[in-house]
């Protein structure tokens, strides 16, 4: 086995066993966010030691550098295409929407939807999100932004702008 | 290795070019507009990677991937988990985002702390959670997901499977889907 075979292995079996345990996790009621740090934290470490170590044996130290790049950027491509799929799954409306819809019969009144879904209380379910993840602080009823937020918010406004995206939302 | 460079590379080709059609070329459908824009740089990079050396004129022997199958296979891969999994999102989460622009109307109000009232008016620098709800509403609609008649919305037969797959998904993750 070649050291770039090493490294795609490596990634691909660390990564498969991060699924597993990050699902674990979740089921058993882990805050969804922080999990998913700390399991593929443990991933993205597993998989270097495994691509480095497999690859020092049988190749020597020469060949260290290839293997650990390429399990390195495997293993953060696998992240970065889990992590959209994951959230679609876990907070869009419109992923929502159909499985409400799914859920119902299949039809709903345009109105019902509204009212679940562009209401006060979707507002309220989101800033308590915010919340959670320290982005927002309340602020007797109110609530204002953390630096954590403001940072945020600051780091993608002008990305928005470059784009010629408009407000969006 | 020349899979990362050639990939590394085109991504910032990539992330030129969108932003290059965004501001010439402004078009409603922006998702598709990146599309195309990666289905080109995939052909480009195609087109480099079998026209260069192995070694690019520049890598040690020690940094040669093989087979050279693998690094192919390695540098489309690279390059589209960048596309699907960093530009596209990145734009997803910049023009839809409803955490996000939460945090930009609080960032950009007046005062520096407001209420729910105000942020549930003013949600998208003031077109309110209705216009939000009626945008999903209409990319549902256009992807054939759901239809609209008689003040109502109903699956079509592609959203009813899509809906088994997201409601066998939330079971798999151990949550309640919506109901």
């Amino acid at each position: 086995m070649t050291p770039a075979l090493i490294a795609l292995a490596a990634a691909a079996a660390c990564f498969l066993v991060f699924f597993v345990v990050h699902i674990g996790g979740l089921r058993a009621g882990f805050e969804n966010a922080r999990w998913l740090l700390i399991s593929y934290a443990a991933c993205f470490l597993g998989t270097l030691v495994t691509a480095i170590l497999l690859t020092a044996w049988h190749h020597g130290m020469q060949a260290i550098v290839l293997s650990a790049t390429m399990a390195a950027l495997t293993s953060a491509c696998l992240f970065a295409l889990y992590v959209p799929a994951l959230y679609t799954v876990l907070t869009s409306l419109s992923v929502q929407t159909i499985m409400l819809l799914r859920r119902r019969g299949g039809a709903l009144p345009e109105a019902e939807l509204y009212e679940r879904f562009a209401s006060r209380k979707i507002m309220e379910q989101r800033l308590a999100t915010l919340l959670a993840g320290g982005y927002v602080a309340t602020d007797g009823p109110s609530y204002r932004l953390t630096p954590r937020g403001r940072a945020i918010a600051k780091f993608f406004r002008p990305i928005k702008i470059l784009w010629n995206l408009g407000p969006g939302g | 290795m020349k899979a990362v460079c050639l990939a590394s590379a085109m991504t910032v080709v990539l992330l030129v070019l969108v932003t290059l059609c965004f501001r010439f070329y402004p078009s409603a459908l922006r998702a598709r507009q990146m599309l195309f824009v990666y289905l080109f740089c995939l052909a480009v990079l195609v087109a480099i990677w079998l026209a260069t050396p192995a070694d690019l004129g520049f890598l040690g022997r020690s940094l040669l991937a093989e087979p050279a199958w693998v690094d192919f296979a390695a540098a489309i891969f690279f390059f589209s988990a960048g596309f699907f999994g960093g530009a596209l999102q990145l734009y997803n989460l910049c023009d839809r985002g409803f955490s996000l622009r939460i945090l930009v109307d609080m960032l950009e109000a007046p005062a520096d702390a407001v209420d729910v009232d105000y942020l549930t008016a003013n949600y998208s620098s003031g077109r309110g959670l209705v216009w939000m709800y009626r945008k999903r509403i209409d990319d549902i609609v256009a992807a054939r997901f759901i239809g609209q008649a008689n003040k109502s919305v109903m699956l079509t037969a592609k959203g009813d499977t899509f809906a088994d797959l997201f409601i066998n998904a939330h079971r798999v993750l151990g949550l309640e889907p919506p109901q």
